[in-house]
C-alpha cells in the first residue's frame, strides 16, 4: 500500500511538473554525455597505447630523393650504406637494446601507405620513389630511444631517426587535453543540473504543500513525505543518464565503428560494447547528483 | 492526557510572549474549550501539543510523555495519536470525500482492505453516508468540515484538536459540527477546541479555559463563554474557583445566555 502510494505520488508529481522534469532530463543528459565523452577518450587512449606500444617504436628513415639532411649529402641511401646500418644494428653495442628490427623497403612503404589511405585520393599522387625506406626497431626498453638516436642520426644514408612513441604521446596528450575540456564542460553542466534539480524539487514541494502539510499532521513518516520528491529527481536524472549512455553508444557504433574505422583501418577504436561499460557509472553519477541535491533542498523547503 | 507545566512561548523577543507560564491539565476523555480573543494564544497552545513548535520554557506532556524528549523521527508517531481540524478544512480539492479520508490512512501505510472497511464507518459517524464520491467543491461548508473531522479521527487518535472549526460556518451548521465532535468525545477521544464562538460554548456547557494575552484568566467546568465568577489573575486560584462554579445555579442560567450574552456579562460582573 505504502509503495503503491509513493509510486502514485511520484506519477502525479512528474506529470504536474512536466516541463521542469524534461529540463532536468536534458541537463543531466548533456552533462553526463560530456562526462562520458571524457571517459571514452580515456578508454581510447588506453586502447591505442596497448595496441601501438608493442608495434611502433623507433624508425630510422633512410635518405630518399628529396632528402636534405647532412647524412644525405651523397643522395639516396645506397645498398652499401644500408648494409652498414644493418651491421651496426646487429653489433653487440646496439643489439643489447634491441629486441628485433625489420627493414621496410620503398615498395613495402608504398604498400602500407596504400592500405592506410585506401579511401583517399592522395594514394594516386604518390609513387614508391617518394616514400623513404626505413629500419623499424622494436626496443627492449623504449626509454632507451636516445641511444639509438645518437648512434644513427649521424650515419651516412640516414635522414632521420624518429621515436614513434613520441608522436603517439603527442596525440595522446592532445586527447588528454580534449578529455579535460570535456570534463570542465561537464563540471559546469553538472552545476546547472544540480541547481535545476534543486529548483524543480522546490517547485514541486511548493505545489504539493497542501498534501505534505496534511501528511505531516496525520503523522506520515519523513520517508513517505520526502521519498516521492527525491525519486522524482532521481528518475529524471536516470533517464538523462540513460540518454547519455545511448548517445555514447551511438557515437562508438556509427562514428567510430562506421566512419572513423574505415578512414583509419590501422587504428583500434573502442567498441560500442566498451562504451556501454560507462553506462553504470553515468547512471550512478546521475542518481547521486539528483539524490544529494534533492535531499539538501528538501531539508530547507519541506519541513517534516 | 495533555499537561502544560509553566509553559512559555516567545515568538518574538520584542513582543510579549504568545503564552506566558501556562499551567494546565486536560484529562483523558475530557472536552475542553479554549476561548479568548484573537491573538490570545489559542493556536499556539495547540501547536505546542502537536510539537509544531517548541516551548521556550516549561514542559508540555502529551499522554504522559514530555514532547521535548521526542526525537524528530518519532514525532510522526506522536501526531498519529492526535487528530487536527482547522477553520479552513484543508481538504485536497481533486480528491473525493472517500479519498480525502483514505489519504490519512494511506500515508501511514494502512492496508487497502483496512481502509475500505474503516473509511465508510467513519464517514457514517460524521454523517456523510452516501457522499463518498463527491468532490469537496460539491459539498457545503459544514459537510467539508465533517470530511476534515473524519480524516482527523480515521486513525483513532486519543486526542482531537480543533482550531476554530466552526469559524467559517453559520450557527446552525456549527451546531451540527459540535454534535459530531461531542459524539467523538463520547467515544473516548479527548477533544480540545479553540474557538471564540460564544453561542457554541454556551450551548455545550463544557470545560472552558479562557486565555488573554497568553495568560489563563479562567478555567471553569461546565461553563459559559463569559465568566460568571470574579476574574482573578492566577490560574492556580482559578482551578479552585472552577470547582465552585460546578453548581446547579449555572445550568439555570444556560437558557438565558444564547440570546443575551451581554446581559450575562453584566450579571457576572454584578456578582463581583
Ligand atoms: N509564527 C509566529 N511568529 C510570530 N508570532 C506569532 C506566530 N504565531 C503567533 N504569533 C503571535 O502569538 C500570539 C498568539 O497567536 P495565536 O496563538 O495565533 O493566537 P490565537 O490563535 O488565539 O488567535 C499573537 O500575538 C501572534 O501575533
Ligand atoms: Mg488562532
Amino acid at each position: 500500500m505504502r509503495l503503491a502510494f509513493v509510486l502514485s505520488e511520484i506519477g502525479s508529481g512528474l506529470r504536474r511538473n512536466l516541463s521542469m522534469v524534461i529540463s532536468v532530463i536534458l541537463v543531466t543528459f548533456v552533462s553526463l554525455t560530456f562526462v562520458g565523452a571524457a571517459g571514452m577518450l580515456q578508454l581510447q587512449i588506453n586502447q591505442m597505447k596497448g595496441y601501438w606500444y608493442d608495434k611502433v617504436q623507433v624508425a630510422i628513415f633512410l635518405c630518399s630523393d628529396g632528402s636534405t639532411a647532412p647524412g644525405c649529402a651523397t643522395g639516396p641511401a645506397t645498398r652499401e650504406q644500408e648494409d652498414n646500418l644493418r651491421k651496426l644494428l646487429q653489433s653487440p653495442a646496439v643489439a643489447q637494446y634491441v629486441n628485433d628490427f625489420q627493414y621496410e623497403s620503398k615498395t613495402d612503404a608504398y604498400k602500407h601507405f596504400k592500405e592506410q589511405f585506401a579511401n583517399s585520393p592522395i594514394v594516386d599522387s604518390v609513387t614508391p620513389d617518394q616514400l623513404p625506406a626505413s629500419f623499424r626497431i622494436n626496443m627492449k626498453d623504449p626509454e632507451k630511444y636516445e641511444i639509438i638516436s645518437e648512434t644513427f642520426s649521424s650515419q651516412a644514408g640516414v635522414e632521420t631517426v624518429i621515436d614513434q612513441r613520441q608522436l603517439l604521446e603527442r596525440l595522446f596528450s592532445a586527447m588528454n587535453a580534449a578529455s579535460l575540456v570535456a570534463v570542465s564542460i561537464a563540471g559546469v553542466m553538472i552545476i546547472c543540473a544540480i541547481l535545476l534539480i534543486a529548483t524543480t524539487i522546490r517547485l514541486s514541494a511548493f505545489s504539493r504543500r497542501r498534501e505534505t502539510g496534511i501528511m505531516r499532521l496525520v503523522g506520515a513518516s519523513k520517508m513517505v513525505i520526502q521519498l516521492p520528491f527525491i525519486l522524482e529527481g532521481v528518475i529524471a536524472a536516470v533517464i538523462g543518464a540513460a540518454l547519455a549512455s545511448g548517445t555514447l553508444w551511438a557515437v562508438a557504433h556509427f562514428f567510430l565503428g562506421g566512419v572513423m574505422s574505415k578512414q583509419y583501418p590501422d587504428t583500434a577504436f573502442i567498441s560500442p560494447g566498451q562504451t556501454l561499460m560507462l553506462a553504470p557509472a553515468l547512471i550512478g553519477l546521475g542518481v547521486v547528483l539528483a539524490g544529494v541535491s534533492s535531499l539538501l533542498t528538501l531539508r530547507r523547503y519541506l519541513r517534516v | 492526557m495533555i499537561r502544560f507545566e509553566n509553559v512559555t512561548k516567545v515568538y518574538d523577543q520584542k513582543a510579549r510572549p504568545a503564552l506566558d507560564s501556562i499551567n494546565l491539565e486536560i484529562d483523558r476523555g475530557e472536552f475542553a474549550f479554549l476561548v479568548g480573543a484573537s491573538g490570545s494564544g489559542k493556536s499556539t497552545f495547540l501547536r505546542l501539543v502537536l510539537k509544531e513548535d517548541r516551548a521556550s520554557s516549561g514542559a508540555v506532556y502529551v499522554a504522559g510523555q514530555n514532547v521535548a524528549n521526542i526525537s524528530s523521527w518519532r514525532v510522526p508517531r506522536l501526531r498519529r495519536g492526535i487528530g487536527v481540524v482547522f477553520q479552513d478544512f484543508r481538504l485536497l480539492p481533486q480528491k473525493s470525500v472517500f479519498a480525502n479520508v483514505a489519504f490519512a490512512m494511506q500515508v501511514i501505510g494502512k492496508s487497502r482492505s483496512v481502509i475500505r472497511d474503516t473509511v465508510p464507518e467513519v464517514l457514517k459517524t460524521v454523517g456523510l453516508e452516501g457522499k463518498e464520491n463527491r468532490l469537496p467543491h460539491e459539498l457545503s461548508g459544514g459537510e467539508q468540515q465533517r470530511v476534515a473531522i473524519a480524516r482527523a479521527v480515521v486513525n483513532r487518535p486519543g486526542i482531537l484538536l480543533a482550531d476554530e472549526p466552526t469559524g467559517n460556518l453559520d450557527p446552525t451548521t456549527s451546531m451540527g459540527i459540535m454534535g459530531v465532535l461531542d459524539k467523538i468525545n463520547q467515544n473516548g477521544t479527548t477533544v480540545v477546541m479553540a474557538t471564540h464562538d460564544d453561542d457554541i460554548v454556551n450551548e455545550m456547557r463544557k470545560r472552558v479555559v479562557e486565555l488573554k494575552n497568553g495568560v489563563i484568566i479562567r478555567d471553569e467546568a461546565r461553563a459559559l463563554y463569559t465568566s460568571m465568577i470574579p476574574v482573578v489573575g492566577q490560574s492556580r486560584r482559578l482551578r479552585d474557583a472552577s470547582g465552585r462554579t460546578e453548581q446547579p445555579a449555572a445550568s439555570s442560567r444556560a437558557e438565558a445566555r444564547a440570546d443575551a450574552p451581554a446581559e450575562l456579562r453584566t450579571a457576572g460582573e454584578g456578582q463581583a
